[in-house]
């Protein structure tokens, strides 16, 4: 239909539409840096407000008080805690993000070398959760007005109660312990070796041609990704059923039958693209849910990422890197706002037209 | 011209005398529906011809099934609806029974439908040109030449600048131009039947008279038929060449439309007429309709003619067997069994003459000098916006005053003002002669004096709480005994002409008239000296409304009350206004007694209204020409 009728802007010129969009990722950008500086100092305070002195964990039992004084100022823990968040700002822009505690090696590098197994593992699970979702919305709506519809509505309000670390070991229960269909341990298998290129094991397994690697870390990949696709499969499944309901009872969609338009052309051409505007509206929202849940995920299925990092991390109190994988959580979550913001900006006619 | 991409089936594309065709004809149509286990008849034995280029009106009352044909042509009933019996032709071809396939090939090519909603009949997400190309494409207009064909169809519906309106969305247009897109999109095919459901009631006046003169110009063009469905039944006079009466799924009676208004023989045909006020001509008390239409549940339960209830002259053998379609003349049909008997008597029947509300002294209740609002626009590019141009405004006691004028003319601005419901930029209100301050006292007496009606009374009145209750909400603020509260109940709701038992009921248990008059007698139940109507009669039946207005006189009588009636409907604000101011673009543009200000009006702006009113004379022509000379119908920023 496009190839006769040319999108909107065109009539506009190029040169102007380019800038207006440039302008806009700008904004998207822009507006999150505050709240991004805003979230990093909530748990900078919170992070010394609590009473755990990593100055005396760190110390053995006999230590001299010039020890203790030593070691505050080598960590910078003596100035004030504005002073301090100043310095710590100043060093992230650099990409510094300090010590660790635990071991003395730089914070930027045990992040990024975790962070590859969590994108991968949120890839997967975003791609198979909103493909799941919109699937059994479908198919709900296909079914509107019979049992069956009833039936995977129920069936789909029941499987929105079960919380992400159940999701895994329910699926460990079955396909790993029950079926032995799967790997559920670890990132890859026993005896297989990947050569670092990327850090991503699925993409440098692929690049150096090793596909017995290809296999096992994407078969371990599996159970993984899908437990967080089912949680947030089912709050989607639902929203796309429910807006695809709301949509045909729109006059549109009346007029466009009148017409004698297909029904298929009315669902792909009149109805999806208004239904999706709300269902990717909440799966920006979701993003949070999902990028917590690699949290408990990572732990369980024995992931390096940065969820067993920050778990480890916790339970030494090791201060810089908790803040710098908090950070990590943060912006990992405007990116997605901001990915689905600007689909729904492309979605939606009303948004693009505001002044 | 765009006729050579017409259907081959077409062969009227020259408007010429020829041998009648008839293009549509219904024969003892039957629509079932079950209902709670039972079977509902909710069209009952309709038979209708339409011959080709012709229009066929549909009028009716809400609930009168006069939507339903359009849905059995769309094939979009509703579940559990079914046609049981009748036939239906189309151009020969039985289109009950075509396959879905067939029927689905006749949509949108040789049957158009003009929907009701323009702005929401439009895809918000998709520009004007991806629908239309679509459905140019449907039709079979090769890619190579849709654009240049769209644009020529937008430029004959008289939209401006066609290139840009394909390039804009829905919510880009006014009502008016969306609903020229959506003309101009129903007979880009040249269809032999548009079906046009109340096509023109959302929109202003006269946008509503260019889109009838455009509808008629377009099928005088294309030789098309119209079906044309409207509560209006002096729009349906001048729009239509036959015009059938719907009344709870029966056709009541059908008649040539130059002749119905007057030669209307059917009681409840005549009841309609008796009930409309007029815009010119000898102002009469209007006969109201008692009663309400039976819902489609208890069709079942009547045995006679649906209409006995409600009939002035009803007798047992009314209720007894089902009347018959007598045909008067070849034309003329009315299904009643007293229709020869009843002649005599109505032609009798004299006319009470009626008198507006006008004011009972010269003192001012409610006086207002130097109104204006601004709604400033936030920023220094966007020019801010004008709503109400200063004015002074004042009412007397029992004066019903009318403020007329189109959407966004600021009638609605001034009703909210003067409630108190929004700041105004200057001016100073003066209650009873006493200046009104910011202070509580001052909105305690400023509540107490002056009430508001809101439009909807559907959503105007809370769902969950009881009729009574919602009487007497006023009293919800303050110390009161329960008694004295019940009391108060009843009091008003006999004010208002509900019965004891609407006290308890909840307000979906009332019919439409009902529950206006619930939003009424709320606003009464302080005493008020002023009350503001926006556009309260405006939703409701024409039988129904004339109760409403009725009540609204008697309550002046009785309560020496006040209203300022925001209404765009001026043979309303005829029938019950003294005194009239009419509105354009924030701007009072004339006012003074209604009774000259209609028949000689000055200047241009209440001209254009007045003639955008379909005249009482069936024979004159209607619409004229209407300049578009503003541009403020023509809109490009939406709302």
């Amino acid at each position: 239909m496009t190839a006769v009728y040319s999108s909107p802007a065109a009539s506009d010129g190029l040169m102007p539409r380019l800038l207006s969009q440039v302008w806009l990722l700008a904004r998207q950008v822009l507006w999150r840096l505050p709240m991004l500086i805003l979230v990093s100092l909530i748990v900078f305070v919170i992070l010394r407000a609590i009473p755990v002195d990593p100055v005396t964990m760190l110390l053995p039992p006999g230590a001299t008080q010039q020890d203790i004084e030593n070691l505050t100022a080598e960590l910078g823990l003596d100035k004030n805690v504005v002073m301090q968040f100043l310095i710590w700002l100043k060093d992230a822009f650099q990409g510094d993000f300090g010590i660790s505690i635990q071991n003395g090696s730089a914070v930027s590098s045990m992040v990024a070398e975790a962070l590859p197994m969590t994108i991968q593992l949120l890839f997967f699970g975003f791609i198979a959760g909103i493909l799941l979702g919109v699937a059994i919305g479908l198919v709900t709506f296909s079914y509107r007005g019979t049992r069956v519809e009833k039936v995977i509505l129920s069936i789909n309000g029941i499987m929105m109660a079960i919380p992400d670390y159940l999701w895994a070991i329910i699926l460990i229960v079955i396909f790993g312990v029950g079926l032995q269909w799967l790997p559920f341990l670890g990132p890859v298998g026993a005896n297989i070796s990947i050569d670092h290129i990327t850090g991503f094991l699925t993409l440098d397994s692929l690049l150096t041609g090793n596909w017995e690697g290809l296999g096992s870390s994407l078969a371990h990949l599996i159970l993984p990704s899908m437990t967080l696709a089912l949680v947030i499969a089912t709050p989607i499944a639902r929203m796309a059923y429910s807006s695809l309901t709301e949509v045909y009872r729109e006059d549109y969609i009346h007029a466009a039958q009148l017409r004698g338009v297909s029904s298929k052309r009315i669902l792909m051409f009149h109805a999806l693209r208004n239904a999706s505007l709300p269902t990717v509206s909440l799966v920006g929202v979701q993003a949070s849910v999902i990028i917590g849940g690699t949290l408990l995920i990572e732990s369980i299925y024995g992931l390096p990422g940065i969820g067993s990092l920050m778990i480890k991390a916790m339970r030494s109190f090791d201060m810089q890197v908790i803040q710098a994988i908090a950070l990590t959580y943060a912006v990992t979550v405007q990116v997605i706002n901001m990915i689905t913001d600007l689909v729904l900006f492309q979605l939606n006619p009303r948004l693009r037209m505001q002044k | 011209m765009g006729h050579s991409m017409a259907m081959a089936e077409t062969p009227l594309t020259d408007f010429m005398p020829m041998e009648k065709k008839i293009l549509l004809q219904a024969e003892g149509l039957n629509l079932d529906a079950r209902i709670h286990g039972k079977t509902c008849r909710v069209l009952r034995d309709i038979s209708f011809t339409l011959e080709a280029g012709k229009t066929l009106g549909l009028v009716g009352e809400s609930g009168a099934g006069k939507s339903m044909l359009g849905r059995i042509l769309s094939r979009q009933l509703p579940g559990g609806f079914k046609v049981s019996s009748g036939s239906l032709q189309f151009d020969g071809e039985d289109l009950l029974n075509a396959s879905d396939k067939q029927h689905r090939e006749w949509l949108g090519r040789r049957i158009a439908f003009i929907p009701q909603e323009p702005m929401t009949a439009l895809n918000p997400v998709l520009t004007i040109g991806q629908q239309f190309s679509e459905h140019m494409q449907r039709i079979g207009v090769a890619a190579s030449e849709c654009r240049e064909k769209m644009i020529h169809s937008l430029s004959e519906v008289l939209l401006p600048e066609p290139e840009q309106i394909l390039d804009k969305y829905s919510f880009q247009l006014s009502g008016g131009m969306c609903q020229r897109v959506m003309i101009a999109m129903a007979f880009a095919s040249e269809p032999d039947l548009v079906i046009s459901d109340e096509a023109t009631t959302a929109l202003d006046v006269s946008t509503q008279a260019q889109v009838v003169k455009l509808l008629r110009d377009m099928q005088q063009k294309k030789g098309t038929s119209v079906i044309f469905v409207t509560h209006d039944m002096g729009l349906a006079t001048h729009v239509c060449d036959e015009v059938a009466v719907l009344y709870a799924g029966e056709m009541m009676e059908r008649a040539d439309a130059k002749k119905l208004l007057q030669h209307a023989r059917h009681p409840y045909t005549r009841a309609l007429t008796r009930a409309t006020p007029e815009l010119d001509g000898d102002l009469t008390v209007l006969d109201t309709l008692d009663g309400q239409m039976p819902g489609v549940e208890s069709f079942a339960d009547i045995t006679g003619c649906r209409f006995a209830g409600r009939c002035r002259f009803c007798q047992p053998s009314c209720e007894e067997s089902i009347p018959d379609m007598q045909m008067l003349d070849q034309q003329h049909g009315v299904r009643c069994i007293r229709i020869q008997e009843l002649q005599q008597r109505e032609d009798n029947e004299e006319k009470v003459p009626h008198k507006t509300g006008a004011a009972f002294s010269d003192r001012h209740i409610l006086s207002a000098t130097n109104l204006s609002k601004v709604y400033s626009s936030g920023n220094s590019k966007q020019k801010d916006k004008l709503a109400l141009a200063p004015m002074d405004f004042h009412v007397a006691p029992g004066e019903f005053i009318g403020v007329v004028g189109e959407s966004g003319s600021g009638k609605s601005t001034l009703g909210r003002l003067l409630m108190g419901l929004e700041e105004p930029t200057s001016g100073e209100f003066k209650l009873n002669g006493h200046a009104l301050g910011d202070d509580e006292a001052s909105w305690q007496k400023r509540r107490s004096l002056i009430q508001m009606i809101f439009q909807d009374a559907r959503s105007a009145l809370n769902p969950r709480r009881k009729v009574g209750k919602l009487l007497t909400q006023m009293m919800d603020s303050r110390p009161h005994q329960r008694l004295e509260r019940r009391e108060r109940m009843f009091e008003l709701a006999d004010n208002v002409g509900l019965s004891k038992h609407a006290v308890g009921r909840y307000p979906t248990q009332l019919s439409g008239g009902q529950r206006q008059r619930v939003n009424i007698g709320r606003s009464l139940c302080d005493l008020p000296q002023v009350l503001i109507a926006d556009e309260i009669v405006s939703g409701l039946d024409v039988s129904v409304q004339a109760q409403i207005m009725n009540l609204l006189l008697e309550l002046r009588r009785e309560h020496k009350v006040a209203l300022i009636l925001i209404s765009h409907d001026l043979s309303v604000v005829r029938y019950l206004c003294s005194r009239i101011l009419v509105m354009k673009n924030g701007e009072v543009v004339e006012s003074g007694e209604t009774h000259s200000v209609l028949k000689n009006p000055q200047h241009p702006y209440t001209r254009k209204l007045i003639a955008a009113v379909p005249p009482t004379d069936p024979q004159a022509d209607w619409p004229l020409d209407i300049d578009d000379d503003d541009g403020s119908s023509g809109k490009m920023d939406g709302i």
